[in-house]
């Protein structure tokens, strides 16, 4: 899977190469508009992450001819806060999403993961983690095979973390996909937290093999081992 | 392009005044002239009609069928007064002419038959020469023979009289005006003055001697109107600038706090070696750090936006009842781990108008400080009702320590905290207040409070009910 990052940001640029190539992909770095707009028309990507703001040709005039030579490759922008009236223009010009500067890098490899899956999506009913089971029709889930009782959100909240297993999920992610809380500025953190040490009363605290885990200041994974 | 236009204003005003001045001593003039004329005119037909009953009296046959005038005594007194006189035969012969005409006629012979008659009033008549001259005419028996008498006086003394007049009038205007314009420049410069000395204080009043203010002479006068706006002005701006001066100031302090925490942990973690779990643990609190710094900087901008009135309202019905619900039900997790209770209750019908999901963080804002400021095991009620002005209320009762009073005109304030220690242990910055009242303000409610100290707060919420209309769209907001 090859992706492009438009970056002019060497840091951030750099971090998403790394982190990116650590799952896997296989990244290639364009600094400018010009050299992004060069590697756009002159080699196949599966992805490309677009900041909006670059120096030289703007992120949107990129993303507009990308969509113009009648290429379907994802492309997922990256904008700042206050630009809101940039991120719906981007929408209007073809962004399959957008993120939000700064971005939490757990919820960048997600939409990274959902654009390259994009129409080959199944919800699998049947979700599984080492002896945790879960039924997602009968809203039933076991441990060793035992039935553990969650109430709704609860039961929400496991099975977003368990479609996400192995996969680290920022607070932010949980706030917007479980609660469905669009404001960041609403306190739900220490609500989260409520939510996560009662699943984790109910799954892990009677077994020694613990399957959720924090990663302090990043969020939540559901894994065999630390 | 130039305008020919003075660019000051007392110059404008002068030039205006001058002119208006110079068309209204014009039409004096005008009027008064011609009032002399008639007047003199009058007295020269009153004149003319005596004497030609006089020069009736001294028509006489001469022997060569012609007819003479007796010797003349009068008309010649005055040296001004010049008499022209004229007899004609009913079959328009010329009987008599004063030497003074020689060669000219008064109007020629006269239209004989029928039409041989005199005209009552006299008229004015120019002569060959262009000499004018006031005529009256008048038919006469002489004996037995009926003459047409033609009597004439030269209006040459009126229209003298009349030039002296208005040449008069004429030299004097410009002078008037003249003296006009200088003392009108001089009144509209003492007028202005002050204006002028109010603009060259308010020159000097910058953005850094906002608390300056233009002196105000007499309050009740159009001056005293003038600067005390301005004044006024003066005032909110300069709260707008202190309260800015203060945001600015509370936000980097703000900033400042999470900034200097990852410097020292990142600092400390590098002076000496450390094993991999420990460097997870030291990145892991910059992370939190980090986290905080992005939290603060959208709730900034989320009240920046707000500032600027670039938040769009989204308005819906919403059942208060239900939002309160809703609110609570989002947090409550957090009130059952302190053993706490949230109770919800109260009138279900009431609808207002408003961004449902702003009303919410108003609501969960409040009911989240209710929760953290209860002990365990408190209740907590919202109380959902109607007040006065078709208002619908929504209060939320706590069983916490209260604000103590020195604190109460400020806990809406942006960065505002009863205890800072205390807050920022919950991650608070002191926003969420300030939030509430943005919200609710936006929605034209208000958010008050009650409290006394140990025995908790009540936050009351007042909102507009749906039934009055509301404007729709994006509105502007002031805070």
């Amino acid at each position: 899977m090859r992706i492009l990052v438009v970056e002019d940001e060497a840091k951030v640029a750099r971090a998403l190469q790394e982190g990116l190539g650590r799952e896997g992909y296989q990244v290639v770095l364009a600094s400018t508009g010009e050299e992004g707009f060069y590697l756009v028309s002159a080699e196949a990507f599966d992805l490309v992450i677009l900041d909006l703001m670059l120096p030289g040709r703007d992120g949107l005039e990129i993303l507009s001819t990308i969509r113009k030579r009648g290429l379907v490759t994802p492309v997922l922008i990256l904008t700042a806060r206050d630009a809101v009236e940039n991120r719906v223009q981007g929408l209007d010009q073809g962004a399959d999403d957008y993120l939000v500067k700064p971005f939490a890098f757990p919820e960048l490899l997600a939409r990274t993961r959902a654009l390259l899956r994009r129409g080959r999506t199944q919800l699998v009913p049947q979700l599984q983690l080492a002896d945790l089971e879960m039924d997602v029709m009968a809203r039933r889930v076991r441990r060793a095979g035992k039935d553990v009782e969650f109430t709704t959100r609860e039961f929400e909240l496991l099975e977003y973390l368990l479609r996400h297993k192995e996969q680290v999920v920022s607070r932010e992610m949980l706030a917007r996909d479980v609660w469905r809380e669009t404001s960041r500025a609403t306190p739900l953190d220490s609500v989260i937290e409520v939510h996560m040490s009662r699943l984790r009363h109910k799954i892990d605290e009677p077994f020694d093999r613990k399957l959720i885990h924090t990663i302090r200041g990043v969020g939540y994974v559901m894994r065999e081992e630390q | 392009m130039r305008r020919p236009w003075p660019r000051h204003v007392r110059s404008r005003m002068t030039l205006w005044y001058v002119l208006v001045l110079g068309v209204l001593l014009l039409a004096y003039a005008g009027v008064a002239s011609s009032y002399l004329f008639f007047s003199l005119r009058e007295q020269l037909d009153h004149d003319l009609l005596e004497d030609s009953e006089r020069v009736e009296g001294l028509l006489e046959n001469s022997p060569d069928g012609m007819v003479a005038l007796g010797s003349v005594h009068h008309g010649d007194d005055e040296p001004n007064m010049q008499r022209f006189v004229e007899v004609w035969s009913s079959d328009g012969r010329l009987l008599y002419r004063s030497p003074s005409l020689r060669e000219r006629t008064l109007g020629g012979p006269p239209p004989t038959g029928p039409d041989y008659t005199a005209k009552d009033t006299p008229s004015t008549l120019r002569l060959a020469d262009g000499t004018r001259v006031r005529m009256t005419s008048s038919l006469h028996t002489i004996v037995d023979r009926r003459v047409l008498l033609r009597v004439a006086h030269s209006e040459q003394g009126l229209w003298q009289e009349i030039q002296e007049f208005v040449s008069v009038l004429l030299l004097a205007l410009p002078a008037a005006l003249v003296l006009a314009g200088l003392s009108g420049f001089a009144l509209a410069r003492k007028a202005l003055a002050p204006i002028d000395a109010m603009a060259h204080k308010a020159e000097r009043i910058s953005a850094e001697r906002l608390n300056e203010r233009l002196p105000i002479e007499n309050p009740e006068d159009e001056l005293g109107h003038l600067a005390r706006a301005f004044n006024a002005t003066l005032a909110r701006l300069e709260a707008a600038f202190d309260q800015l001066r203060r945001f600015t100031a509370d936000a980097s302090h703000e900033l400042r706090t999470p900034l200097t925490a990852i410097r020292s942990v990142g600092e400390v973690a590098l002076q000496a070696p450390k094993s991999a779990t420990e460097y997870r643990d030291v990145i892991g609190s910059m992370l939190e750090e980090t986290d905080r710094l992005t939290r603060l900087v959208d709730s900034l901008l989320t009240l920046s936006l707000a500032d600027s009135g670039h938040i769009q309202v989204q308005r819906t019905d919403i059942s208060v009842l239900g939002l309160a619900q809703e609110a609570s039900s989002l947090v409550e997790v957090l009130a059952e781990e302190k053993q706490q209770r949230i109770l919800v209750e109260g009138e279900p019908a009431l609808i207002v108008s408003g961004d449902r999901l702003i009303l919410r963080q108003a609501l969960v804002n409040l009911i989240d400080n209710a929760i953290k400021y209860s002990p365990a095991g408190a209740e907590i009620v919202v109380r959902v009702g109607a007040g006065k002005d078709s208002q619908s209320i929504v209060e939320v009762v706590d069983q916490g320590p209260g604000v103590p009073q020195e604190h109460q005109s400020k806990i809406f304030d942006r960065f505002y905290r009863v205890d800072s220690a205390r807050s920022r242990e919950w991650g608070g910055a002191g926003l969420g207040l300030a939030i509430v009242r943005w919200a609710v303000e936006i929605h034209g409610g208000q958010v008050s409070f009650e409290s006394v100290e140990g025995q908790g707060s009540t936050f009351r919420v007042a909102l507009p009910s749906s039934t009055t209309p509301v404007k729709n769209g994006s509105e502007e907001v002031s805070t």
